[in-house]
């Protein structure tokens, strides 16, 4: 209706056909109908963009560059007006302070027109009546405290479903059985072939948050998205503090996004205007207030030069010198020249095509005729099968590098994440939860059973990766030569076939590497922690089974806490072995982006002979653990607790 | 804490069997393989027990592994390169680790940082400009080259474990040898180094085996049968046709030792391992 109304006005075109929703674009759709339809989306787009500004400008700033939310609210498609009216529906809902007054039934009005908008945004529904039910939870109530609590939410929701009903044109001739109509649509167009070619994994709602729009290239003047989903990860504590409603949100529309199988990067406009809000609040506390606290440091106790000066003691220089001579003279031969010759190839466009030029100097000469500015860089595609013909190496500049950071390899560096993430804490879950049986006084056979548990350890990871690959391989291995003999009756048994393809499908290939990464990795922290273990002195366990605390309890404040610095250098070294995860993806053969920084490059120096791009991934690699160590030195400097110095 | 009832024992001992079930099924299901002389191929049928049980398939690895080398062959192969690298980054890092313990120094943190970004580099991020630069010496597809290159994967890691083993050793004892006019040089050979000895030998196991079970650089790299490793052979048999008896046979011989190793000295590995951050 609201397309509608300013389109009236034109002259009428004939009907254009209904397409399925995999067609491409229209492109020859009548040029001022067009025009007014974007407008109007447009509008709507800029309208949600002033109303998040009134509560917060910089999360309102974060949200007009948002890529993907100006890409969607300023074409022809849904989301533009049902973004606009689910903003207001929150807002007028937290403003209201839920008493009965115009706020709330604009948020409830605001939440029927989203309904009619698209069903999806729906999401902030239900994550305004958790917060509801939340805030107002009768903590000792009986009867009548139970129905006065869930009153005003029932009234409100009806509410806005009335308004729902009222403003869908298309449930107009038959309410109900258009309504089931339409659920069920979305419910069966998950299982479609659309949906399911596309194979997107689970966690593809966190990849489309971690960049910016892939495609119409040179449009957009900023494309920031990715950092403002890694500001809006430092500012979640933040936001939770000022304000849970908005953290609920991202919570239920992440945690349903992940669930619902179909994966468009559309849906992500459900997540914007909190990834904006935490991103603002992240700004300011991670970035900002630092910035002003070093400022004033610097205003007020000036450089201090008596210290550097201490530091720089010359006597001590020419003692060290000779000892450190022969290490060093090796080091810069073998890792800190091939760095820097690796940084110099990464600014090319180096492949095997080109490799005669390239080893007779042709890295050197171009990267100084381009820094000089002596030739203009070409454009490379990192990930592009095609290379170039032509046997001379070619100045690039730091397009590549560039490319990389802004999202051409977000799918991978999400995967990274979560796999880093997901696999250690599956080993220490395993690792400690062990290292506590074996620490429970009165267990018989414990040398027998850690002697069993530490084979994985002791066994070279390459052998580990192929026993699991023994058992993984889809032909041959034993799990489905098992399974198959199971289902034989039943040749080509739709399990079967699925379970056999998993090395495609992301989120088998992700379960089969984190059982085969848990294997491998769950000994080492199951013994960091029954050494730490055998440091926490047994009379702190006396004193809290005196206080009556059970099992969990004790647990969770005390073996916890004090076990956990001493399980630091394992959990961090597992981190960076899983971070660098080579031989297991080698052996199990997992396809994009089901794999790691360090694979890829393997790959595509391989396979591909792109030398340039897999030192551009390389370089990406070592510029990430800069940061990562430079942060974990100030954060461990700042627990006292370990030391890497 | 009370002493376990019968019933808990029994649930501790179900719950870590399940765990050692966990372990140990992945390692059958390789060790089978070996010890089962009907497998020509790739396994075709499931079986949790060898069909014709039988040491053929080691008895066939330890005469011809490999196209061109014995099982001997292959592990001289490994200990030149492996061992070599182990060596040098000793040899030349020894006293550079020494410094880092020692004396102070400008550049010292950011050493002491270039040498932990060394340790956590993954090692293909060393090995496409090495790939380059080596070609260009001419060496890459000789042992020496492939020596190089894991030399340049293990030396931080190694130099950053010494350091670990020289703090170690109480600055006291040094300073006592001075008292009897050792210069730092003696007191080095004679005081601290005999005393961390055991320490670096660890780590120069530990940097032995990354070049030890180090194959997909390897493959990269050389280019003749004759310069293949030992971990190289046993990727290299994975999709060849060869009996996947061979496979699981060279695979279980070569981890042996190193199981064996870990399984002796897990206290000081672990120790290794961490980095010196915590006493295991």
């Amino acid at each position: 209706m609201v397309y509608g109304l300013p389109l009236a006005r034109l002259p009428q075109v004939d009907e254009i056909p209904d397409r399925p929703t995999t067609a491409g674009p229209a492109s020859s759709l009548p040029q001022p109908h067009l025009q007014v339809a974007r407008t109007t989306a447009a509008v709507s787009g800029a309208l949600e963009v002033l109303a998040l500004a009134l509560v917060s400008p910089l999360a309102g700033l974060f949200l007009a560059i948002h890529t993907f939310t100006i890409k969607y609210t300023s074409q022809v498609m849904l989301e533009a007006l049902p973004a606009l009216t689910s903003v207001v529906a929150v807002l007028a809902y937290d403003h209201s302070q839920r008493r009965w007054n115009g706020w709330l039934l604009l948020s409830a009005v605001a939440l029927g027109l989203t309904a009619s908008g698209k069903y999806i945004f729906c999401l902030i529904g239900v994550a305004i009546v958790i917060h509801w039910l939340w805030q107002t939870f009768p903590r000792n109530g009986r009867g009548a405290a139970w129905l006065r609590w869930l009153e005003p939410v029932v009234i409100w929701g009806i509410l806005a479903l009335g308004v729902f009903l009222a403003t869908d044109p298309y449930l107009w001739p038959a309410p109900v059985e258009r309504l089931r109509e339409s659920i069920f649509f979305h419910g069966q167009y998950t299982q479609s072939d659309a949906v399911q070619r596309a194979g997107l994994p689970t966690w593809q709602p966190l990849a489309w948050l971690a960049q910016s729009v892939p495609w119409h290239s040179g449009v957009f003047v900023v494309s920031l998205d990715g950092l403002m989903t890694l500001l809006a990860i430092l500012g979640l504590k933040q936001l939770w503090q000022r304000n849970r409603l908005y953290v609920i949100w991202l919570a239920v529309g992440l945690g349903f996004l992940f669930v619902w199988p179909t994966k468009w990067p559309q849906y992500i406009l459900v997540l914007s205007v909190p990834v904006s809000l935490a991103a603002a609040e992240g700004f300011k506390a991670r970035v900002w207030e630092p910035l002003v606290r070093w400022a004033r440091r610097l205003r007020t106790e000036g450089l201090r030069s008596d210290r550097l000066r201490a530091r720089l003691m010359p006597r001590s220089v020419w003692r060290a010198l000779p000892w450190l001579l022969p290490g060093v003279i090796v080091l810069l031969l073998i890792a800190f020249y091939p760095l820097l010759y690796q940084a110099g190839m990464a600014l090319t466009d180096f492949n095997t095509v080109s490799i005669k030029d390239g080893i007779n100097g042709g890295i050197w000469r171009e990267v100084r005729d381009g820094l000089t500015a002596q030739v203009e860089p070409v454009d490379v595609d990192i990930f592009s099968f095609g290379r170039s013909t032509s046997r001379e190496v070619h100045y690039a500049g730091i397009g590549p590098l560039l490319q990389f950071f802004t999202g051409a390899g977000a799918d991978l560096l999400v995967f990274e994440v979560l796999w880093t993430v997901l696999s250690v804490g599956l080993q220490a879950t395993l690792g400690v939860a062990v290292a506590l049986m074996l620490h429970r006084r009165g267990v018989r056979f414990k040398g027998w059973w850690q002697t069993i548990f530490i084979l994985p350890w002791a066994i070279p990871e390459f052998v580990g990766a192929l026993i699991w690959m023994l058992i993984a391989d889809p032909t041959y291995g034993w799990f489905f030569l098992g399974t198959r003999a199971s289902f034989s009756q039943t040749p080509g048994h739709p399990l079967a076939q699925t379970l056999s393809l998993w090395q495609q499908n992301p989120n088998l290939a992700l379960i089969v590497l984190l059982l085969a990464g848990t294997w491998l990795g769950f000994p080492l922290i199951m013994l960091a922690a029954s050494a730490g273990l055998k440091m926490i002195p047994s009379e702190v366990y006396d004193a809290a089974a005196m206080d009556g605390a059970n099992v969990w309890q004790r647990f969770r404040t005390l073996t916890w806490p004090l076990l956990l610095p001493l399980l630091a250098p394992a959990l961090i070294i597992r981190g960076i072995s899983a971070f660098n995860q080579f031989y297991l993806f080698y052996v199990l053969q997992t396809v994009w982006p089901v794999t790691t920084l360090a694979s890829v490059s393997y790959f595509i120096f391989d396979s591909a002979g792109k030398y340039a791009t897999s030192a551009v991934i390389n370089l990406f690699t070592v510029i990430l653990l800069v940061t990562l160590l430079l942060w974990f030195n100030r954060w461990s400097k700042a627990g006292e607790g370990v030391t890497y110095a | 804490m009370r002493k376990l009832t019968l019933r808990e024992q029994l649930a501790y001992q179900f719950a870590l069997a399940l765990v050692a079930l966990f372990v140990l099924v992945p390692i059958w299901g390789m060790a089978r393989l070996a010890f089962d002389e009907a497998l020509k191929g790739a396994p075709v049928t499931f079986r949790l027990w060898p069909e014709e049980f039988s040491f053929t398939a080691f008895q066939k690895v330890w005469k011809s592994p490999s196209q061109s080398l014995s099982f001997l062959g292959l592990l001289k192969n490994s200990l030149v390169v492996a061992g070599g690298a182990a060596v040098t980054s000793v040899v030349f890092g020894a006293s550079m680790a020494y410094a880092f313990a020692r004396f102070r120094f400008p550049g010292r943190q950011v050493g002491l940082f270039g040498l932990l970004l060394g340790t956590l580099l993954p090692q293909v991020a060393l090995m496409t400009p090495l790939y380059v630069l080596l070609t260009i010496l001419g060496i890459r597809a000789s042992l020496l080259g492939l020596m190089i290159v894991y030399t340049a994967f293990c030396m931080p890691f190694c130099i950053w474990n010494m350091r670990a083993a020289f703090q170690a050793v109480p600055e006291e004892l040094e300073e006592a040898a001075f008292l009897e006019g050792a210069t730092p040089s003696i007191a080095f050979w004679r005081v601290t180094l005999p005393l961390a000895l055991p320490s670096i030998a660890v780590a120069a196991l530990m940097a032995f085996l990354i070049g030890y079970t180090e194959f997909a650089i390897g493959w990269l790299f050389v280019e003749r049968g004759e310069n293949v490793t030992l971990a190289m052979a046993v990727s290299g048999m994975l999709g060849h046709g060869q009996a996947w008896s061979s496979l699981a046979a060279l695979a279980l011989l070569m981890s042996l030792p190193v199981v064996l190793a870990f399984l002796l000295l897990r206290r000081y590995l672990m120790r290794g391992l961490l980095m010196g951050t915590i006493e295991g």
